[in-house]
C-alpha cells in the first residue's frame, strides 16, 4: 500500500472520532487504531463511518487515492455488495466500451437483502468499471465512469 | 405446469381431498372418464399427487385451500383495503416479484398485490430457485413506490420481516395455552422455526438514485411443502404444518393476515423508518450470540453475532475483540439456533 496513502488515512482518522479503522484492498490489508486499550468499537465494514445514516458522507480512501477521473463518474448510493449481472450465470448489465442511456440498469448493490437496480444518470459509454463483482462498496465509491 | 380450465376444476373439486369418483368429475365437466383420467395423469407428473381406488374414486394425498379473492379480501382490515390498489390471484406465474417487476415498467403505483398457486421460476436472492409446488404455501408479491431514493428506505427489509413475524404469531396462537409459536428472524429477515427455514423474503428496488423508487417485496412462506418436492433445497427448512403439529392453516386467511400487517408497515416505512422496528426486530433475532461465519464475495468473516445496530447492520464480535458491522453478506452460523 502506498505510504501517502496510508498517511491519508490516518489524518482522516485524526480528523474524525473514529477509534479504529480496517481496510482490504486485494491482498493488502491495515488496520489503523488511535487506542491501543480501546473498549471493543464498532467498525463499518472496510471504510471510515461510511453509511448516510451513520454520519456526515466522508470521502473512502479509494476515492483519495484515485487520481484523474476524468468523464462522469457514477457513485454507489450506499453500503452493500456489487453486482454485475442479475444472478450469478446471467449476462452483466454493461461492459466496458458499451454505450447507455440514462435509466438503463448498470449493476446491482445489495444491502440488507434489498436488491437496487443502479441506474445510469448520464448517457454515454461506460470506460471504467472500478469494482469486481461480488465485493463490497462503500457509500459514495466510484463504481463506473460514463464518457 | 400450465392448467386447462378442465384441469383447474378438477383440483377444485378434489381440494377437499375426498374421494369423487371418475363418474362425479366427469359429470360434473361435462367430460368423459377417460379425459378426467388423463388430467390427473397430467397433474400427478406435475407434482399434484393423488391415489385412485377403485370403487371409490380419485383423491388428492393433500387436501388443499385455494386461494379466493372474496375470502382474502374478508379478512382486509379498513385501513388494508385502503392501501390496496389491485389484487390478482394467479394459477401460475414465473414468479410474483418478477412479475411485478415487469409491470412496474408501465406503471408504478403503490398497493399492487399479487399471489400465485403456483410459481414456475420461484427465485431467492441471486438466482437461487424458491420451491413453489401447487396450491400449499403462500407466494405474494407487493409492489410499492417511494418519492425518496433508495438509500432511505435501505432498513425496509428488516420491517418487513417484523411485519411477517407479527402475522405469523397473530395466526398461531396455540389452542388453550394462549402462547404463540416460536418463530425468529435471522439477519436481515429469513423467517425461521427451530434452526429451519420457514419463509424468505425477497426486495427488489429499481429507480433513479435520488428518488423517487420503486420496491417490489416478495415472499415466500412454507405452509405445507411435500417432501417429494423439497428434495432441491440445499439447507435446513420447515413449514408451519411441521412446526405447529396441526393441520395446515387457512391459506386465505393467513394471506389477508400477511397483508394486514405488511401494507401499514409499508406504506409507513418512509416516514417512521427502521428506529419504529429495530427494537421488536431484536425481540425475535434468532442468531444473537451465535458463532457465525459471514461471507461477502470472496471474504468471510467469523465471530460471535451481536445482534444489530439502530441501522438495521449486523454486528459481529470478532475473536480479537473487534466489533464490526455489515450492510450485506450471508449468514451461516455454526451451531443451532433458538
Amino acid at each position: 500500500m502506498d505510504i501517502r496513502k496510508i498517511k491519508k488515512l490516518i489524518e482522516i482518522i485524526e480528523e474524525s472520532d473514529i477509534a479504529e479503522l480496517e481496510i482490504k484492498e486485494g491482498e493488502e490489508a491495515i488496520r489503523i487504531s488511535r487506542y491501543s486499550a480501546a473498549p471493543p468499537q464498532v467498525v463499518y465494514s472496510s471504510a471510515p463511518s461510511a453509511s448516510p445514516a451513520l454520519g456526515a458522507p466522508q470521502t473512502a480512501p479509494a476515492v483519495a487515492a484515485e487520481e484523474k477521473i476524468s468523464g462522469h463518474v457514477v457513485k454507489s448510493p450506499m453500503v452493500g455488495t456489487f453486482y454485475r449481472s442479475a444472478s450469478p450465470g446471467t449476462k452483466v448489465f454493461v461492459e466496458i466500451g458499451q454505450s447507455v442511456m440514462v435509466g438503463d440498469t448498470l449493476c446491482i448493490i445489495e444491502a440488507m437483502k434489498i436488491l437496487n437496480q443502479i441506474e445510469a444518470d448520464q448517457t454515454g459509454t461506460v470506460t471504467k468499471i472500478l469494482v469486481d463483482n461480488a465485493e463490497p462498496v462503500e457509500y459514495g465509491q466510484p463504481l463506473f465512469i460514463i464518457e | 405446469m400450465f392448467l386447462s380450465d378442465n384441469q383447474k376444476k378438477i383440483i377444485t373439486l378434489l381440494a377437499d381431498g375426498e374421494f369423487h369418483s371418475g363418474t362425479e368429475l366427469a359429470h360434473r365437466l361435462g367430460i368423459s372418464r377417460a379425459a378426467i383420467c388423463k388430467h390427473l395423469k397430467v397433474l400427478s407428473e406435475s407434482g399434484l399427487q393423488h391415489s385412485a381406488v377403485s370403487g371409490k374414486g380419485y383423491r388428492l394425498d393433500n387436501a388443499m385451500e385455494l386461494l379466493e379473492q372474496s375470502k382474502i379480501e374478508a379478512i382486509l382490515s379498513n385501513q388494508s383495503k385502503g392501501l390496496l390498489s389491485t389484487l390478482e390471484i394467479h394459477d401460475h406465474i414465473n414468479s410474483t416479484n418478477s412479475y411485478l417487476v415487469e409491470l412496474s415498467q408501465q406503471n408504478a403505483s403503490s398497493g399492487f398485490v399479487c399471489f400465485a398457486e403456483h410459481q414456475t421460476a420461484g427465485k431467492g436472492r441471486r438466482g437461487r430457485q424458491w420451491v413453489s409446488p401447487y396450491g400449499s404455501n403462500i407466494y405474494l408479491s407487493i409492489r410499492w413506490y417511494f418519492q425518496s431514493g433508495p438509500a432511505s428506505i435501505s432498513g425496509l427489509s428488516l420491517a418487513i420481516g417484523v411485519a411477517v413475524i407479527r402475522a405469523l404469531r397473530q395466526s398461531l396462537v396455540f389452542p388453550g395455552s394462549g402462547t404463540s409459536m416460536d418463530v425468529g428472524l435471522k439477519w436481515p429477515n429469513d423467517i425461521y422455526s427451530q434452526g429451519k427455514k420457514l419463509g424468505g423474503i425477497l426486495i427488489e428496488v429499481s429507480g433513479e438514485t435520488d428518488g423517487p423508487c420503486t420496491a417490489v417485496i416478495g415472499l415466500g412462506l412454507n405452509l405445507f411443502l411435500p417432501e417429494t418436492q423439497a428434495q432441491t433445497i440445499t439447507q435446513a427448512w420447515t413449514d408451519l404444518t411441521k412446526v405447529t403439529g396441526q393441520q395446515p392453516l387457512s391459506r386465505n386467511k393467513l394471506a389477508g393476515t400477511l397483508l394486514n400487517q405488511l401494507l401499514p408497515v409499508i406504506s409507513g416505512f418512509e416516514a417512521v423508518g427502521i428506529s419504529a422496528y429495530i427494537d421488536e426486530w431484536r425481540h425475535y433475532d434468532c442468531l444473537k450470540g451465535q458463532s457465525a461465519t459471514l461471507f461477502i464475495g470472496q471474504q468471510q468473516i467469523k465471530g460471535t453475532i451481536e445482534g444489530v445496530d439502530n441501522n438495521g447492520l449486523l454486528l459481529i464480535k470478532r475473536f480479537d475483540g473487534l466489533v464490526q458491522a455489515f450492510a450485506s453478506g450471508e449468514v451461516s452460523f455454526s451451531s443451532s439456533v433458538r
